[in-house]
């Protein structure tokens, strides 16, 4: 896949898992490994563009007794998701597009 | 392989980085080895898990810029003494002229390699003069009668202009060509000042 593309739609993943409840970054790669397995090094580069961007802050909370990192998503980050949503249903549309006239000529 | 040793190595690594962000990333990666071990893998487990220390240490480098790296590398490790202040600056009508020069003999080498790029695509140009002024010229002999000049002048012309659309293609090779030394020689800059990065470590 085109990486300019890889690295948007991976920005959005991470929002997404985020979206419901705050998050920490061993858990934001569980629940992103059914769909796209994701490393540690390129999560930090994500979150860290992500914060960067005001879509998403940092606090530091204790766990367990140790310090976690947990991440919640900003109103920035959920009008990026909203508007992700929208650019996409054109991007399906013309998927749809392309995949039935492809087909005609088989 | 243990966190422990896990982390201490990563260190060793990121030896270069500014303190701050080797620090964040440790954090980050120590984390990481917690949640997998609060889950039941192993401390092994949990390491061998995220790779190769090697392999993130080269992914952590490629994302730093370039710039905050060499500002890392130039940032004194200590304050200069006074007594180095003063020889700085007594020194300074010497190595200060030595590095301007050396600077100096690198960009005209540079200048000399652009300027016969230069004057080949003048010759080119002219070349392309000759031919509308052959043209012109024999032109003006038909209309004055004189047509062997004439019939000549446009031969010239005709000639030049031969020349001149060989010769274009060739100015356009040159020049691509120097384009891309110009990007390994900025290339090779940021090398050197990465490659002292790794020395360090």
């Amino acid at each position: 896949m085109d990486g300019q593309l890889k690295r948007g739609l991976l920005d959005v993943c991470v929002l997404a898992a985020i979206k419901n409840e705050d998050s920490y970054g061993y858990k934001i790669i569980k629940d992103m490994k059914p769909y796209v397995v994701l490393s540690e090094s390129t999560l930090y580069t994500i979150l860290k563009r992500l914060e960067l961007a005001n879509m998403l802050t940092v606090r530091t909370a204790e766990h367990d007794g140790r310090l976690r990192k947990y991440y919640r998503i900003t109103q920035a980050g959920i009008c990026r998701l909203e508007a992700f949503r929208e650019e996409w249903r054109e991007v399906m549309a013309i998927y749809q597009f392309v995949t039935r006239e492809d087909e005609k000529n088989d | 392989m243990t966190k422990r040793e896990f982390i201490h190595a990563l260190r060793a690594k990121l030896a270069g980085l500014p303190p701050k962000e080797a620090w964040e990333r440790l954090d980050f990666y120590t984390e990481a080895i917690e949640d997998r071990i609060e889950e039941g893998c192993s401390e092994e487990e949990a390491v061998a898990e995220l790779g190769s220390v090697d392999e993130i240490a080269a992914q952590i480098l490629a994302d730093i810029p370039l710039s905050a790296l060499v500002k890392e590398k130039v940032k004194p490790r200590r304050r200069l003494r006074a007594w180095e202040i003063v020889l700085l600056a007594v020194g300074s009508p010497i190595w200060a002229s030595l590095l301007i020069a050396a600077f100096a003999v690198l960009i005209s080498l540079y200048a000399v390699l652009w300027s016969v790029i230069v004057a080949i695509w003048a010759v080119d140009v002219s070349l392309g003069a000759c031919f509308l002024g052959g043209i012109a010229a024999g032109v003006l002999f038909f209309v004055v009668g004189n047509s062997v000049s004439g019939l000549l002048m446009i031969g010239v012309g005709l000639v030049s202009a031969g020349l001149s659309i060989f010769l274009f293609f060739g100015c356009l090779e040159a020049t691509k060509g120097t384009l891309w030394l110009t990007g390994k020689i900025v290339l090779g800059i940021k090398r050197c000042f990465v490659r002292k990065e790794k020395e360090d470590e």
